[in-house]
């Protein structure tokens, strides 16, 4: 049981004169998946930092306002202890392997030998890891000889082994070609059916659209809106915060169909197949 | 992947015993001459490790070591043989060149010495793999935080190398020179080196933060994957070095009494 409950966050970076967060407020109920979405600077990377401690516990800089993960409240505890609750994958898979272990299977072990975990369950959670994210026949490889998507699957693998009731994926597949990101993006979904709740930030809006329960919408640092995707993507200001709404959305505008029920645009194929035939066009 | 690493697996007996045992040969190999102040002790230790290295099947990649300390030692005994203050007696004389008994025994110490001390650490080097040499040391109680810095340069500089090729050619491909003599070399390596330091920086912070969210500064007490690298021989090993080790120190403590 993983609940996130977030009240009037704000940050600035040691260095930096503007908040780079600017009064969060909002609850993820467990088993969620929520994307977040924003242009460039828009301080997704951060929100995703604060959710796993590493704001401000690794940065330092001025805080305000609270993130609980359940009754554990980020601000007083420890990142070694926070890691247990929430594990965050970073955009640049290279960069975050350890590089102190010679094989996959040993990388995967280094986060489960700094908790103290006993040899046994150990092997135990890194063979289900590697299963579950199809990566068993590289165990003995070299970490830096995967190709990208194998790469970014094994830092997956390696946070997914801390069992952490909450995964954070910052831009997972920003550095990846179509095939690796492909990849992650079932890994994910595996994770997702498995009762993981799953925070993705994300600029491809039409995997946020397919796999997001919710979505949060950033500018500036502040937080726009936190709503479906329907909702989001029917938005008339979408442009102005630099988000372009998923192919299907933009369809249903140009073609001015919204779901009757929602009274939203259409955001995935499956909704604008389903629109479009049960209208009749 | 090119390793940076000496070490290489040959299934031998040195390959399989723990690091510890190494270290401990190496401090008797270097304290024992010293407390004894004998070269024939060194000369011992010297003829221990090439037998051990021997066995390991790795005496021939001792040999770039001791060819590039071979100059050295070379200048050494030529600047001690000719200048050394005391030399008097002629040993050698080449012309107008005249080499003295008294700076060539001088020499010949330090020749064996350094001789001494770079094949004992061979005997380390070449045979441990340096992940094992650390892991066990942090299961003694060093800090995990230098034994990861430790073993992760061994990784981290090839992958700095790489990225100084990738960075080199595409330099070269917007028209930089990179090759020629001297001077090209030198005016190419500014433009090339900045890069590599500002995105080993960020590549620094990055891996920072992911060491930490997998719970490197936990404070609980750290587990292994890996078994301790040790065999059955290895108790008896180390304390047999230890006993001569503190034999040595006794006796020379007597020596000194008397």
């Amino acid at each position: 049981m993983s609940e996130i409950t977030v009240e009037q966050l704000k940050y600035r970076y040691p260095s930096s004169e503007h908040l780079a967060l600017d009064g969060f407020t909002f609850h993820i109920k467990t088993g969620e998946f929520v994307g977040i979405i924003g242009r460039n600077g828009s301080g997704k990377s951060t929100l995703c930092q604060a959710l796993a401690g590493l704001v401000p516990h690794f940065y330092k800089g001025a805080y305000g306002g609270k993130v609980l993960l359940d009754d554990l409240e980020v601000r007083n505890t420890e990142i070694s202890r926070l890691c247990k609750k929430a594990g965050i994958v970073f955009q640049n898979p290279f960069n975050q392997i350890t590089g102190s272990k010679l094989s996959v299977f040993e990388e995967i072990a280094f986060g489960l030998e700094n908790l103290g975990i006993p040899k046994p369950e150990m092997q135990q959670r890194i063979e289900e890891a590697m299963e579950l994210l199809g990566i068993s026949r590289f165990r003995d490889r070299n970490p830096f000889e995967l190709s990208g998507g194998q790469m970014q699957r094994m830092a997956i693998a390696s946070v997914l082994a801390m069992k952490p009731d909450i995964m954070i994926l910052d831009e997972p597949t920003s550095q990846l070609d179509p095939q690796g990101r492909e990849e992650v993006y079932q890994a994910v979904s595996m994770l997702a059916e498995k009762g993981i709740t799953i925070i993705l930030a994300e600029h491809n809006m039409e995997k946020i659209a397919y796999y997001c329960d919710r979505v949060l919408l950033l500018h500036d640092g502040r937080q726009i809106d936190f709503d479906t995707p329907q909702k989001i993507f029917s938005r008339e200001d979408l442009e102005q915060y630099g988000v372009e709404a998923p192919v299907f959305s933009r369809i249903g505008r140009a073609l001015d169909k919204k779901d009757t029920a929602t009274g939203c645009y259409p955001v995935t194929l499956e909704e604008t197949t389903a629109l479009f035939l049960g209208t009749g066009v | 992947m090119k390793s940076i690493s000496l070490y290489e697996e040959k299934n031998s007996v040195l390959n399989a015993i723990a690091p510890e045992t190494k270290i401990l040969y190496i401090a008797a190999a270097l304290l024992l001459p010293a407390l004894f102040g004998n070269k024939m002790v060194s000369l011992f230790f010297i003829i221990c490790s090439v037998t051990l290295l021997a066995i390991s099947k790795v005496l021939k990649k001792t040999l770039p070591l001791l060819g590039v300390s071979g100059f050295i030692l070379l200048t050494v005994v030529i600047i001690q043989g000719l200048f050394r203050a005391g030399n008097v007696t002629p040993f050698l004389t080449l012309g107008k060149v005249i080499f003295y008994r008294e700076g060539l025994m001088f020499a010949l110490k330090i020749v064996i010495n350094v001789i001494n001390i770079l094949l004992s650490f061979c005997v380390l080097i070449l045979t441990t793999k340096p992940s094992d040499l650390i892991e066990n040391l942090v299961r003694r109680g060093f800090s995990p935080r230098f034994g990861y810095v430790f073993i992760s340069v061994f990784q981290i500089i090839p992958q700095m190398t790489d990225t100084m090729q990738t960075i080199t050619d595409a330099q070269r491909s917007r028209g930089m020179e990179t090759e020629g003599n001297l001077f090209v070399r030198i005016r190419a390596f500014i433009p090339l080196i900045s890069p590599v330091v500002m995105s080993s920086l960020i590549n620094t912070k990055e891996r920072a933060l992911a060491l930490e969210v997998r719970g490197f500064s936990s404070k609980n007490k750290k587990t292994f994957i890996n078994d301790e690298k040790k065999i059955w021989v290895d108790r008896y090993l180390q304390a047999g070095i230890l006993i001569l080790i503190a034999a040595g120190i006794i006796w020379r403590i007597a020596a000194c009494l008397r």
